[in-house]
């Protein structure tokens, strides 16, 4: 049960980093290999900002997603959009490159050398049972309020209402008159914003170092597509799911195989339901229509 | 041999798409399969041609069942269909796709590409019988350009020509006369007589242009809502107050 | 650093590249299927090369099978086409995106292994010291020439088999596949089968070249063939032009030499991060840059395959015209 509990935390964490992920995939239409890495930054700016400026763990965050988010909205107008018709291989390819960048500076400014977060939220709390340790706790609230916050935005903001909009269909919406490139800002505002802050609370979490953007990329694919690539509460349920399998998994077996465990499931999942597990959209069996 | 259809259905999601359809099409007679918009025609192609199987029935051709099978099995005892937009191999050129419907696909692996003899043998074979279909349809001109690079009639006779050097015993044509100057369709109802006179190479066809269809077919299926509600000759079919009434519904722009 | 021998091993790093990106266009340019797990199948055919060359005991691992080089080597090619075949039963069924997303799983899983199963590969630590061929008859210095004649001797072959591929009946199904799936399926064509053969050949080659960058390298561990590598050859092969045939190693040979050269600007050792930095920069740039301004890169497609025929003429069978290859 315990372990059930690490892997809510776990999960919570993976499913603030796949939703931007999955945003990004449902209305710019491809892969971005890129987010792990935006991830990383926010994780390392995390750090940075706490461990140099001994700024309040909350504030540093709360900086770190503001500025990734930002960055992130640049590199899609550099990066991205310039190749935006190229078609989603293209697009994938790129951000491959654009990942590769990111990665390089990494390690340049923050070399290979792991480094943890010097925060303590201290404080261990059981409930029925379990512990779980404060920062655990907060860092699943953070992860709840930040999923209310984006529902709200989703559903109450006129500018929320055209991101659904393009996300449902793009070229509608575009003929009806949405502003697309102010909505594609705002989705990789979020979409950036929301990987940093899973890179933040990784770093809280464990600890950072420059590969933390390779090793989260399948993962966050994972999560991706077995939340069907198209709904956000689908993925929140598939990144708590494989939370929970990967952190329980290692009750039987070594915990070297956890992300053996998750690229297995993906696979297995893939073999059996190509569309993911909550996938609102059936893929059509015919080749010919 | 005859391609018979006995109590076919097909349903996708809720809505019965083939509703109890039976039929039989000689291999060397042209049959004309016509009805409204979303009466099932291309769903009909798909359920025989092996893309969608259908959900109840069963399908011969020449005695053997092929509901069930892959569309590569089903085309290689012989029904070849095409496909409505004529995209064809975007990439090949007109000569690369003629030669490839042809190549035994015994020859189609890595092993026989690096050490096999086959290979040379059937390319010989295919290109001689690509000229002459190239002379006949008149593509001579083009055999170099990429598929891609034709205009779109000139892809309709690629698709026609491509599909004849995978000797066809029975043709499936989706909407041969969809987009085709109306002083080409003459040519094309002359190419699709000469093939069933010559070679007793017969067509099951689907289309719109009703003169064009009627003018060529031996017989006509006539279908509403999945269900086959006519059969006969053309001349039978074209006086059926059934047929006329379901066809009034429609728009008059039905009729190119 | 400047010095001859050291142009000669950028070379022939290059070339092993080079080598696997004209592979890689035989399923992913003409076969149309996106592999991102070259990476899992080079490790394949590396890790069995090297483990079953092992000869001494002292390394720890649980197998000293000490097999020669003449048994390891085609031994590991098969292996990888067997390992090839088992994540082609189930990554074919899926299309575009998911088939990527699932060669990139296989290739992590395959580097996991490795390093759980330490036992049998001493997983992290690696192993080193492999022997290479010829390697008592050169000294030191030289032998980098006589490996590089080796290896461009191993690229040459493979070119020749990639040409044969490409040129071949098969070749120009495999890419009318790749065209229109359903067509080519209508034609009667076993576009699975043909996948699979086409995945598993693939997977031979590979582990043809794995010993290759073992005699380069001279010492694996599984951080050598992270996604990185595999990002590597699709770079270079892109820059060289998917769909040609002499892309690849054109393509390789320019991503690796201006590496190279660009790390050798910055020539102050303690600053290490920057060193290693510049590889994946450079690979990425020049990804993002192609991609944006010659997205068919150097050589295309269409020149590889373009025919200049005779005039068709319906009385006389025409010559089989030779394909003004490159």
């Amino acid at each position: 049960m315990q372990f059930v509990i690490f892997g809510i935390v776990t999960g919570s964490t993976l499913a603030i980093a796949t939703i931007g992920f999955a945003m990004v995939r449902q209305t710019e239409n491809f892969l971005n290999i890129a987010h792990a890495q935006m991830m990383a930054l926010g994780a390392f700016i995390g750090a940075f900002l706490v461990d140099r400026f001994d700024m309040n763990i909350f504030l540093a965050g709360a900086v770190t997603v503001v500025a990734v988010g930002l960055l992130g909205v640049v590199l899609s107008a550099v990066v991205f959009r310039p190749v935006r018709n190229q078609g989603g291989t293209v697009l994938l390819f790129t951000s491959i490159g654009l990942a590769l960048m990111i990665y390089a500076v990494i390690i340049a400014i923050f070399s290979t050398r792991s480094r943890i977060y010097s925060v303590n939220f201290g404080g261990l709390h059981e409930f029925g049972g379990v512990n779980i340790a404060t920062g655990e706790l907060v860092i699943v609230g953070l992860a709840v309020a930040g999923v209310i916050a984006l529902q709200l935005f989703l559903g109450m903001t006129s500018l929320g209402r055209s991101v659904r909009a393009v996300a449902s269909n793009g070229e509608l919406a575009q003929v009806r008159g949405v502003p697309v490139n102010r909505v594609s800002n705002t989705i990789w505002f979020i979409s950036s914003a929301f990987a940093a802050m899973a890179g933040v609370m990784i770093g809280v979490l464990s600890s950072v170092n420059a590969e933390l953007g390779w090793h989260n990329s399948l993962i966050i694919l994972a999560a991706a597509v077995l939340g069907g690539l198209r709904s956000i509460g689908g993925v929140i349920v598939a990144g708590l799911l494989l939370g929970i399998v990967m952190d329980v998994s290692a009750l039987y077996i070594a915990t070297a195989y956890r992300p053996v465990v998750a690229f297995g499931v993906l696979v297995a999942v893939l073999i059996v339901k190509p569309e993911g597990i909550f996938s609102v959209v059936r893929r059509k069996d015919s080749v010919v229509t | 041999m005859e391609l018979v259809l006995d109590s076919v259905s097909k349903t996708f999601g809720g809505i019965v798409a083939v509703d109890n359809v039976s039929a039989s099409m000689p291999h060397d007679k042209i049959t004309a399969l016509i009805g409204p918009n979303g009466a099932g025609k291309t769903t009909l192609f798909n359920t025989i041609t092996g893309f969608d199987p259908p959900d109840r029935g069963s399908i011969t051709f020449d005695g053997k069942q092929i509901n069930g099978l892959a569309p590569w099995r089903v085309a290689e005892l012989g029904l070849i269909r095409t496909f409505q937009t004529p995209v064809g191999f975007t990439t090949l050129t007109v000569w690369e796709s003629m030669l490839c419907a042809a190549t035994p696909h015994a020859v189609e692996t890595p092993i026989q590409a690096l050490i096999g003899r086959k290979g040379r043998a059937s390319e010989r074979e295919a290109e001689t019988r690509a000229a002459g279909i190239v002379e006949e349809l008149g593509l001579t001109e083009l055999v170099d350009l990429r598929t891609d690079e034709l205009s779109s009639g000139d892809r309709k006779l690629l698709e026609f020509a491509r599909q004849l050097m995978a000797e066809p015993r029975l043709l499936l044509l989706d909407e041969p006369a969809a987009a085709v100057a109306p002083t080409n369709i003459g040519r094309l109802s002359q190419l699709i007589r000469r093939l069933r006179d010559e070679r007793g190479l017969g067509s099951l066809i689907i289309d719109h242009n009703l003169s064009f269809l009627m003018e060529i077919a031996d017989a006509v299926y006539v279908l509403d809502h999945g269900r086959v509600i006519a059969f006969g000759p053309p001349d039978e079919i074209a006086a059926d107050p059934e047929v006329k009434r379901i066809y009034l519904g429609e728009q008059e722009g039905d009729q190119t | 650093m400047t010095s001859p021998v050291f142009w000669i091993g950028v070379l022939t790093l290059a070339l092993i590249y080079g080598s696997l990106a004209m592979v890689l266009n035989v399923e992913s340019g003409w076969g149309g299927m996106w592999d991102l797990g070259t990476a899992g199948l080079l490790a394949s055919g590396a890790y069995f090369y090297a483990i079953v060359t092992i000869d001494d005991p002292g390394l720890g691992t649980t197998f000293v099978p000490g097999w020669p080089m003449w048994l390891a080597w085609p031994a590991a090619a098969l292996f990888t086409g067997v390992v090839a075949f088992v994540i082609a039963i189930p990554a074919l069924r899926l299309r575009r995106e998911y088939f990527l997303i699932t060669t990139l799983a296989f290739a992590e899983i395959i580097r996991h292994l490795i390093v759980i199963q330490s036992d049998l590969t001493r997983g992290t630590t690696g192993i080193a010291n492999i022997g290479r061929p010829l390697d008592g008859m050169v000294s030191g210095r030289n032998y980098n020439y006589v490996l590089f004649a080796i290896v461009a001797f191993a690229t040459v072959i493979v070119y020749l088999i990639t040409r044969r591929l490409g040129t071949s009946p098969y070749g120009r199904t495999l890419r009318a596949a790749r065209d229109n799936e359903a067509l080519a399926l209508a034609l009667g064509k076993r576009v699975n089968r043909m996948r699979l053969l086409t995945f598993v050949t693939a997977g031979v080659i590979i582990g043809a070249i794995a010993p290759l960058y073992l005699f380069f390298i001279r010492a694996i561990s599984p951080s050598l063939f992270a996604p990185g590598f595999t990002f590597t050859v699709w770079t270079a092969l892109i820059i060289g032009g998917m769909g040609s045939i002499r892309g690849g190693v054109a393509g390789a040979v320019v991503l690796i030499v201006f590496t190279e050269a660009v790390g050798l600007i910055e020539l102050d050792p303690s600053r290490i991060n920057i060193l290693i930095a510049i590889e994946p920069f450079m690979v990425g740039l020049f990804l993002i840059l192609v991609l944006r301004f010659r997205p068919e890169g150097l050589f295309t497609e269409r020149k590889a395959f373009g025919v200049p025929r005779a005039k068709v003429d319906s009385s006389a069978a025409p010559t089989a015209t030779a394909d003004s290859l490159s």
